[in-house]
């Protein structure tokens, strides 16, 4: 089957990587796998030859990390994934936006609002804020926050 | 001599035109930069972000209970739809069960709210190509689904119907007759639509073969919804991952076969009948029972985690996706919008168009924009 | 006898009946710009649509120019990349010309407007000068058609200067 045959390789390629299973199905996905900051390209092409989209992008804001975390599917049932990655506030992340066309934007949109940069995009003007804006809104030290947490305290 | 008159220099022959952020065609607040050769675009870049209200942030300090407004006003014709998503998505996470009644009536009332939201896209559609008429009829069936659903939740279009655990009112006798005597007129009405319009010869013109997405691009730009079973993909969340009762009603997935916009519009005329198929399903199995799961408390502190919930939207697969960080307010409240992928796809359907055709495909792809902006 | 008052704006050679005839024409005939920004422009479409009929009151046509519309409906939230945008379109437009505000959030910033809000404007008055507000999120269609009529009290000077006052409104009556 697809997903497996993905498991595998992602094994092959970060042997170490922590993999967590979605017992409670709160995930909503099958897994959820943490990649180093420079194995997300590899992991990307992986899925990408198999047949999968990219659902969305997001980003999680800690004191002591940014996390950005990936949502993969495909057409058939029972088949989401989660790819995290830990990268600190001052990292560059490396772009999938040539691998993935829609991540283009959704790479925009996080560097709007956490200010991650992303190596590799072309295109790098703010998408949802006007074009002057120098603020991130969605980080933890912007505005009214209500907490600002470490990631161990979330996801132990 | 001639040629000085009639062939523009190269440097002249591209014209950028903006269809600007106001316009009477742009489905909300959307600016497209076209660079025109002649009537041809060339290339097209989407500005969007002039409808952009911060509810992601708003979730970082809000209450769960206090963030439902929020949500029926990001995508506002599907509004009890991501109501019932962002329910869904908070009873996962605390592990709320739900009465057997409240699924049905909550049930009922997004597939009232899909057809709404099918109806006003067909006559803002069919007004952007110029035809009045159709636009009347289907507002004048909105307004009777609108009633319907104004008799229960106390709203004509930002509904926040849902709660945890439940509903916040029962449905009576009246909504059930309401209900059946608009499944009624809806039968005769399919017909009058076909008549009108899908057999229309200015219609098919301007549709058949404009606009064409392929698999392929659809799934570059994870474009969901209609505009993605169009291209012959039955990806429909409610059948992948069924969420509260959808696996128990019969209903079919319809699919095109060329991915243009007559298709999409073929798609979302079949899925209407689908959805009235669904309701009378509900209607007939619908339960007794509690409306509310009791001993929910007013304050949701959810354990700590995350939960990501996928829902068919009205445009696509749309999900919630919220930690929790055991606080009575999310620690980030994300939300995935099928607009988002539907809009980003134009940038490779545009170019090689003509500028009359990219007002077609734009309506038929139907895209909310403060859906996008959120 | 009394010297009237003259108001600040008003012209000085002031023909009554003219003016009333000619307040009475604007002010039935008001031609709307589309301008819905988020939620509120589905009611605005759903008045001007079968059920409540706009164009009984002469608002039916809504242009998309502003160059040949009277009012100008703020129906939605106004986002801070917008401000220029609403600028030029006000500018744009020729006099007489008047604004409604319509919906929560073009009157004060509506269900989105807290603490640290840093993507809206809370409220239209602050880019436009505005003549009438109608609240709710959304208003009812038929709010907004009080709020056509109320303008049309306002344009015409109030119910006795109306020539063709067809009916005793309860609400909406500006002097």
């Amino acid at each position: 089957m697809k997903i497996q045959e993905i498991e595998r390789v992602i094994f092959e390629k970060f042997p170490g990587a922590p993999l967590v299973r979605d017992e409670t199905g709160k995930m909503g996905a099958l897994w959820s796998v943490v990649v180093p900051v420079s194995g997300i390209r590899d992991v990307a092409k992986t899925f990408e030859t198999a047949d999968f989209f990219l659902e969305t992008v997001t980003a999680l804001d800690f004191q002591d990390t940014l996390e950005l975390v990936y949502h993969f599917n495909c057409y058939e049932p029972k088949s989401r994934v989660v790819v995290r990655m830990l990268c600190g506030h001052d990292q560059v992340a490396p772009s999938i936006c040539d691998i993935f066309r829609g991540a283009g934007w959704l790479e925009r949109e996080i560097h709007d609002f956490f200010g991650i940069r992303f190596s590799g995009n072309p295109d790098m003007r703010p998408l949802l804020l006007p074009e002057d804006a120098d603020y991130h809104p969605l980080r933890k030290d912007f505005g009214k926050v209500s907490a600002y947490r470490k990631r161990e305290e979330i996801y132990g | 001599m001639g040629e000085l008159y009639t062939t523009p220099p190269e440097s002249e022959k591209i014209y950028t035109l903006n269809l600007g952020p106001q316009h009477p065609s742009t489905h909300g607040v959307l600016r497209i930069l076209l660079d025109l050769d002649g009537e041809y675009i060339v290339k097209a870049d989407p500005v969007i972000g002039y409808g952009h209200r911060g509810h992601e942030k708003m979730g970082e300090n809000r209450l769960y209970k206090q963030f439902l407004p929020n949500t029926s006003r990001m995508d506002y014709l599907s509004g009890l739809l991501f109501n019932h998503g962002f329910v869904l998505a908070v009873e996962k996470l605390v592990g709320i069960e739900v009465p057997e009644r409240s699924k049905y009536i909550r049930v009922i009332a997004s597939e009232l709210n899909r057809i709404s939201s099918h109806l006003l896209w067909f006559g803002t559609y069919l007004l952007d190509l110029g035809g009045f008429t159709p636009f009347l009829y289907a507002f004048d069936d909105r307004e009777q689904i609108l009633d319907i659903l104004d008799s229960v939740t106390g709203s004509r279009l930002t509904y926040s119907y849902c709660r945890f655990g439940g509903v916040s009112r029962d449905i009576d006798a009246n909504f059930i007759d309401m209900t059946r005597a608009f499944l009624k007129r809806m039968d005769a009405r399919w017909a009058d639509y076909d008549n009108l319009v899908s057999e229309n010869i200015i219609f098919i013109n301007r549709t058949r073969d404009v606009g064409i997405i392929d698999r392929e691009l659809a799934r570059q730009y994870a474009v969901t919804g209609p505009n993605l079973r169009a291209c012959g993909v039955a990806f429909d969340v409610r059948r992948i991952e069924p969420y509260e009762v959808y696996d128990r009603f019969d209903f079919e997935v319809p699919t095109g076969s060329r991915g243009d916009a007559l298709d999409r519009y073929y798609v979302r005329f079949k899925e209407m009948q689908q959805s009235c198929r669904i309701i009378e399903q509900a209607l007939d199995h619908l339960p007794g029972g509690p409306f509310l799961a009791e001993k929910v408390p007013q304050k949701i502190t959810p354990p700590k985690g995350e939960v990501y919930l996928a829902f068919e939207s009205a445009r696509g697969l749309a999900a919630y996706y919220l930690v929790s960080d055991g606080s009575p307010s999310p620690y980030r409240c994300h939300i995935r919008v099928p607009s988002f992928g539907n809009l980003n796809a134009l940038i490779d359907v545009l170019p090689e168009t003509l500028v009359a055709d990219a007002i077609s495909i734009l309506g038929s792809i139907d895209v909310v924009i403060p859906e996008i902006d959120r | 006898m009394a010297k009237k008052v003259r108001e600040q704006g008003e012209p000085i050679i002031q023909f009554a009946l003219l003016d009333d005839i000619m307040n009475l024409a604007r002010g039935n005939s008001l031609w709307p710009m589309t301008f819905g920004l988020a939620c509120c422009a589905i009611e605005m479409m759903a008045a001007g649509a079968s059920r409540f009929d706009l164009d009984r009151f002469g608002s039916g046509v809504f242009r998309p120019s502003p160059r040949q519309s009277d009012v100008m409906i703020v129906a939605g939230t106004i986002s801070r990349k917008m401000i220029p945008v609403i600028q030029m379109l006000w500018d744009q437009m020729p006099n007489p010309k008047w604004c409604i505000a319509m919906g929560n959030c073009a009157i004060s910033g509506g269900p989105f407007e807290y603490e640290d809000q840093y993507a809206i404007v809370p409220g239209a008055h602050l880019v436009v000068p505005v003549d009438v507000v109608i609240p709710g999120c959304p208003p009812r269609p038929e709010a907004l058609i009080q709020g056509l009529l109320a303008l049309e009290d306002k344009i015409t000077r109030g119910e006795d200067r109306n020539l063709l006052r067809r009916f005793k409104r309860a609400g909406g009556q500006a002097k």
